[in-house]
């Protein structure tokens, strides 16, 4: 790991979404304002004094409320990235190390994963909504369930590669059982990928999370998200645009950090790269 | 691919509004583009049939346009004559004799004669599926004198006859005109149904063989949008030419050039109520709804929540009723003697909301003054009607709700005590049997009264009155100042 330069957007990436993160642990603490709190005298107050941001229709102060749907982003991804590696990957390394015998057992895990593949996102938040009642927690759950594939593909794919590899023989040689194997060799070589595929996920996630906010399926009001405050700034798009651009900047930046981030994490974690520290020693 | 699919979605959502309306901007200029009109509507009709469907839709696109009544009501809510000449009542206020207009067709050719009206009034016993037809039980009998004449005999007294029959149950069918109410509505209007594009827009033609003036414009289309922006930018686009109902009161200022647009202010018969279960706590405690009541800044959550557009009227009576008091007075804003009221305790309560605007807008406002005297509420907001009506309406699984009551006179339904409500006050009940039956004067003194009595019960919250905003292209003219009847009126609509 020593002496090998960060690149750019690992370093950018990294930045920006410990900007959301430090604004999410901060609103724990502190807000300028109470970020629900309706104040009919300070409607649309202009940017300035203690609102540095301004105030929406509500007058609730936009700062106060970017901070909390930054807490409000990062639990929706934190849980719905979890649901999806911890699902999907389980079932991605055990397809990928399913012997040839019990090939069909593969087949069926794959298949069942491009049906679900196949569902958008949305949708399923949208029906899950629909019949559970909307609210962050359905939005969460479906989110995570249509990010699964995601996880599993890549997961069995990098497990089939360690799979060949000559330690993994090695351990079976000397009568290691299956599950022993997944713990030992395969998990951590795959490890680094699946931190990859999972700021990729938080990223989509995100935008996810922000478009059901926006179509009314996701977080309830009043609670701070980026993606009401978006829906809500609609019909003062013309007169106060301000109140669309913060969130929607914020949303942008957001998504931009994970990916970076994703991106930084592959070439920085690329196996291919690793000379330095050579593969695992079989045991 | 994954990713670059929701990043389409996404951009779709934002940008769909723009596109929505750049899209229908090219239908709408056809021919004819001088004689046709087109108006946006929030809700699209399931079907055409207000016999057996409910829904404020229906009577909204087809009363007055395609069916007419007996009678009808203007603008300041005064019942007037329409296929009825003229009507005189029997001293003991029980015999209605209609004298009927002359020459009227129906659109299918056949003439409207007495047999009509006995048709009709008839049906509403034996074929209407809707819950408001309980209002006509009054009737006793109805018969044809001759051809032109029919008159109506009452059981007893009763001063909501005649309003009933202005709204969709004294609607005029033709006998042989009932087949597929459905799909084909057959009536003696200006108007007849044209093209009915499903999800899309109704088309209605005008009625060449109509008895009265003749409408100024030959077609008007009634299009449908889900979308309160989608529907502003439509206007904007040149896709319609007026807004029947503004979704979004801030987005106004977009149509504040008085070059391009024409904007009516005007009032309408809905409540937006701020309803409390009467039936179960914490709500079954006069004490607690009437904290709520004391800790609602109304005048803040109209200015926020609607744009300041509206009224206060702290009572389920709108102002165009004759029996109207500003009842605004009953429980001015006092969080103080609202934490006096609870007596130190909190509450957490579950607001199930209808996923519509102003019930959205409202909630929010409801939560931080409520939270400001010890009441959590939280905010669940369903899809609405399909969700709402079940979950709250029909089971009343709730403990506040905010919903518009647009129904004409509707004070009633806090009467009725397995109404979602849950409220039961025997003595509202009479007041308002006594007012049905009194004289003019005694029917307004008892509903004064019964207003009164369900603002002191605090049985629900009053935030406001809804406003009628149209907006409309300049140069449409005849657009109906308030919207107090069952249905949109187009047949004083016309284009310069």
């Amino acid at each position: 790991m020593s002496g090998r330069r960060l690149n750019l957007g690992l370093v950018t990436g990294g930045a920006l979404v410990g900007v959301v993160v430090a604004a999410a642990l901060v609103s724990f603490v502190w807000t300028p304002h109470d970020p629900t709190l309706v104040d009919a005298a300070g409607k649309l107050r202009e940017p300035g004094g203690g609102y540095l941001l301004g105030a929406d229709k509500f007058g609730r102060d936009t700062l106060s409320q970017l901070m909390v749907g930054a807490r409000t982003t990062l639990y929706v991804g934190v849980v719905a990235v979890g649901i999806a590696a911890v699902v999907g990957t389980p079932l991605g390394v055990a397809a990928g190390m399913a012997p040839r015998s019990r090939g069909w057992l593969s087949e069926l895990i794959m298949r069942v994963n491009d049906l679900v593949f196949a569902f958008p996102a949305l949708l399923l938040a949208v029906m899950l909504g629909a019949v559970y009642g909307a609210g962050t927690l359905t939005a969460m759950i479906a989110i995570g369930v249509a990010t699964v594939p995601a996880f599993a593909r890549v997961a069995r794919a990098a497990t089939m590669q360690v799979m060949v590899t000559d330690y993994v023989l090695a351990a079976r040689a000397a009568g290691r059982r299956g599950p022993a194997i997944a713990m030992r060799h395969v998990l951590p070589n795959i490890g680094s990928l699946l931190i990859v595929q999972a700021s990729v996920s938080f990223a989509i996630a995100i935008l996810a999370e922000a478009a059901l906010s926006f179509l009314g399926f996701g977080t309830r009001p009043p609670t701070p998200s980026w993606g009401r405050m978006l829906q809500e700034s609609q019909e003062l798009l013309f007169s106060t645009p301000r109140l669309a651009l913060w969130p929607g900047l914020a949303i942008a930046l957001a998504v931009l950090g994970f990916n970076l981030l994703g991106d930084g994490l592959r070439d920085h974690l690329d196996p291919k790269l690793r000379s330095a520290r050579g593969q695992e020693e079989p045991c | 691919m994954r990713r670059i699919g929701i990043w389409i979605a996404l951009g779709g959502l934002l940008l769909g509004t723009a596109a929505c309306g750049g899209g229908s901007g090219g239908r709408s200029g056809g021919t004819a583009a001088k004689e046709s009109l087109s108006v946006g509507f929030v809700a699209e009709p399931a079907n055409l049939d207000f016999t057996s469907t409910e829904g404020a839709a229906i009577p909204q696109a087809l009363l007055v346009n395609v069916y007419e009544g007996l009678v009808k009501l203007d603008q300041d809510g005064k019942i007037q004559p329409l296929l009825a000449e003229k009507w005189d009542v029997s001293p003991d206020r029980r015999t209605y004799t209609f004298t009927l207009r002359k020459n009227v067709t129906f659109t299918s050719g056949a003439p409207f004669t007495a047999d009509d009206v006995v048709f009709s009034l008839g049906r509403v016993r034996t074929d209407w599926k809707l819950k408001i037809k309980t209002q006509l039980d009054v009737i006793d009998k109805v018969d044809k004198k001759d051809d032109t004449t029919a008159v109506v005999t009452l059981k007893r007294p009763s001063n909501g006859f005649l309003y009933a029959l202005a709204t969709r149950l004294g609607a005029m069918f033709s006998r042989t005109g009932v087949a597929d109410l459905a799909n084909k509505p057959v009536g003696t209007g200006p108007y007849q149904l044209g093209v009915w594009k499903r999800g899309d827009s109704i088309r209605l033609d005008a009625n060449p063989k109509y008895w009265g003036t003749k409408p100024a414009v030959s077609a008007v289309t009634l299009k449908y949008f889900k979308d309160a922006t989608a529907m502003n930018n439509a206007l904007l686009t040149g896709g319609i030419d007026v807004i029947s109902s503004v979704q979004a009161p801030e987005s106004l200022q977009q149509f504040a050039d008085p070059n391009r647009f024409t904007t009516v202010e005007g009032t309408t018969n809905g409540e937006v109520v701020l309803s409390m279960n009467n039936g179960r706590p914490p709500f079954d405690d006069k004490k607690a709804r009437q904290a709520v009541r004391y800790a609602i800044d109304h005048k803040a959550l109209l200015d926020t929540a609607w744009a300041g557009r509206g009224k206060l009227i702290g009572s389920m009576v709108p102002p165009t009723d004759p029996w109207y008091e500003d009842r605004t007075g009953d429980y001015p804003y006092d969080p103080a003697k609202a934490k006096e009221l609870l007596g130190g305790k909190t509450y957490t309560v579950k607001m199930r909301i209808p996923n519509l605007p102003y019930a959205v807008a409202s909630a929010q406002v409801v939560k931080s003054q409520l939270a400001q005297v010890g009441i959590t509420a939280d905010i669940e907001p369903l899809e609405f009607p399909a969700r709402w009506l079940d979950v709250v309406f029909k089971q009343g699984d709730y403990d506040m709700s905010i919903i518009n009551h647009v129904e004409p006179r509707d004070m009633g339904i806090f009467a009725d005590k397995s109404y979602y409500f849950r409220y039961d006050n025997p003595e509202f009940g009479k007041l308002l049997a006594s007012a049905d039956e009194g004289s003019e004067q005694q029917q307004s003194d008892d509903l004064k009264q019964a207003a009164k009595l369900l603002s002191d019960d605090a049985a629900a919250d009053w935030l406001f009155l809804f406003p009628n905003l149209i907006v409309a292209r300049k140069g449409v003219t005849g657009l109906p100042q308030n919207a107090i009847a069952e249905s949109f009126d187009f047949t004083g609509l016309a284009k310069q």
